[in-house]
């Protein structure tokens, strides 16, 4: 048996073992990493389960097109959908794509805009996360309409629900205060739900 | 009086209200884990919570840059939430944990090491001398150096061992070492610890 402990390897261990200080946005970057994630494995097994489908039905696939033209008629005629608070917002809102729009799009799946709304007067930068956009902070930065403390974007969502929260600058999570908390929001964070309307 | 509205609406963390608090904390860690591989994402955070600044301690310790410790922190967690569905749970997880940590370490140590070759030696700065610091300050400094010159495998079987209070058997888990190499491991990092600090407390 090897002794492998003395007073001076017992005063080294000790000067080594103080826990270091916890930077808390380091912390939040790595649970929005690890929701970046477990969004990334969601996507892939719909779009399996979506192409699974899809090989089962070649036939259909003439059908599949023309619903697809019939949905973005739809789309074009639709207003927007001011998801949070009906106040409306100055047209320097920006426009974020956020729902892939791929040839192979389900119809029943095509994309509408939202617009999110919040208001945070002493916030520096405000930011949109959700399941939509895979918790990433850096996908959908809200713009500040001068004078109102409002921060507003304008989304392109696909229809069902989804959850969502604000980044106010990148440290601070909330939910939006005017729409239903969801109780499943991840990791133990705030996140309201937002229903995109279906037919 | 002006009130900041953002610190009126700041939440504070849910609670789990589904994990009772035992008291026992290898038990709580134990429920964490089994709701976490269940897709509880409340209890992955809470895991998080519970392991972050230790891991962030020996990521410190082997890799001597925050940012590198913290990335090393980050992949670590990512990698245990793919992996969890396949951990086994009559593994203990700690050692488990550690064996990702440690391989998320060494490969930032290597990253760190290619880099460094590139590095023209006329710009990097000297260390500044530690004058005006306190004799604690001082021996965690020299200690901190000596650490860094140890091969990295005793550096981390070190670090397990009496940082971490780790059994061999944990760490065998976590390096894929045999216990007697580990014991080896441990006490030439002990000497040459010993040695290094002996030589700075004569000077």
């Amino acid at each position: 048996m090897i002794e492998d402990t003395d007073e001076l390897t017992a005063r080294i261990a000790g000067a080594l073992r103080p826990l270091p200080f916890v930077d808390e946005s380091a912390k939040a970057r790595l649970l929005v990493a690890v929701a970046a994630e477990r969004e990334r494995d969601r996507e892939l097994a719909v779009r399996r389960s979506f192409h699974g489908r899809l090989a089962w039905s070649v036939a259909g696939a003439a059908g599949l097109a023309a619903a697809v033209m019939v949905a973005t008629l739809t789309l074009h005629q639709a207003p927007h959908t001011v998801a949070s608070a009906p106040a409306p917002m100055a047209s320097t809102a920006p426009a974020v794509q956020l729902a892939a729009h791929d040839a192979n799009v389900d119809p029943a799946s095509a994309p509408q805009e939202v617009q999110l709304v919040f208001r945070a007067p002493a916030a520096g930068h405000v930011r949109v996360v959700g399941d939509f956009n895979g918790w990433d902070a850096q996908r959908a930065p809200m713009a500040r309409e001068a004078g109102t403390g409002l921060w507003s974007v304008t989304l392109s969502l696909r229809p069902g629900r989804h959850v969502y929260a604000f980044v106010v600058d990148d440290t601070l999570w909330m939910r939006d205060p005017r729409a239903p908390a969801a109780p499943d929001a991840d990791f133990g964070r705030p996140g309201s739900v937002l229903l995109v309307g279906r037919p | 009086m002006t009130r900041n509205p953002l610190r009126l609406l700041r939440t504070a963390p849910p609670a789990i209200p589904d994990i009772p608090d035992t008291g026992d904390d290898s038990a709580t860690r134990s429920m964490l884990v089994h709701a976490a591989r269940t897709g509880d994402v409340r209890a992955f955070a809470a895991l998080v919570d519970a392991y972050y600044a230790r891991c962030l301690r020996f990521a410190l310790h082997m890799l001597s840059s925050r940012s590198d410790a913290e990335e090393a922190v980050q992949d670590t967690f990512v990698r245990v939430y793919k992996a969890l569905p396949a951990y086994e749970e009559r593994e203990s997880f700690e050692p488990w944990l550690f064996r990702i940590l440690a391989n998320r370490c060494r490969t930032a140590g290597a990253r760190a090491r290619r880099h460094a070759e590139f590095v023209d030696y006329g710009e990097v700065p000297e260390r500044p001398a530690p004058a005006g610091h306190d004799d604690s300050i001082a021996w965690r400094e020299e200690i901190g150096l000596a650490l860094a010159t140890l091969p990295e495998e005793q550096r981390e079987a070190f670090l397990m061992r009496h940082v971490e209070d780790m059994s061999y058997e944990d760490m065998a888990v976590a390096t894929g070492a045999g216990i007697s190499a580990l014991k080896m491991r441990v006490k030439r990092a002990c000497d040459a610890l010993r040695g290094k600090l002996m030589e700075v407390d004569r000077d």
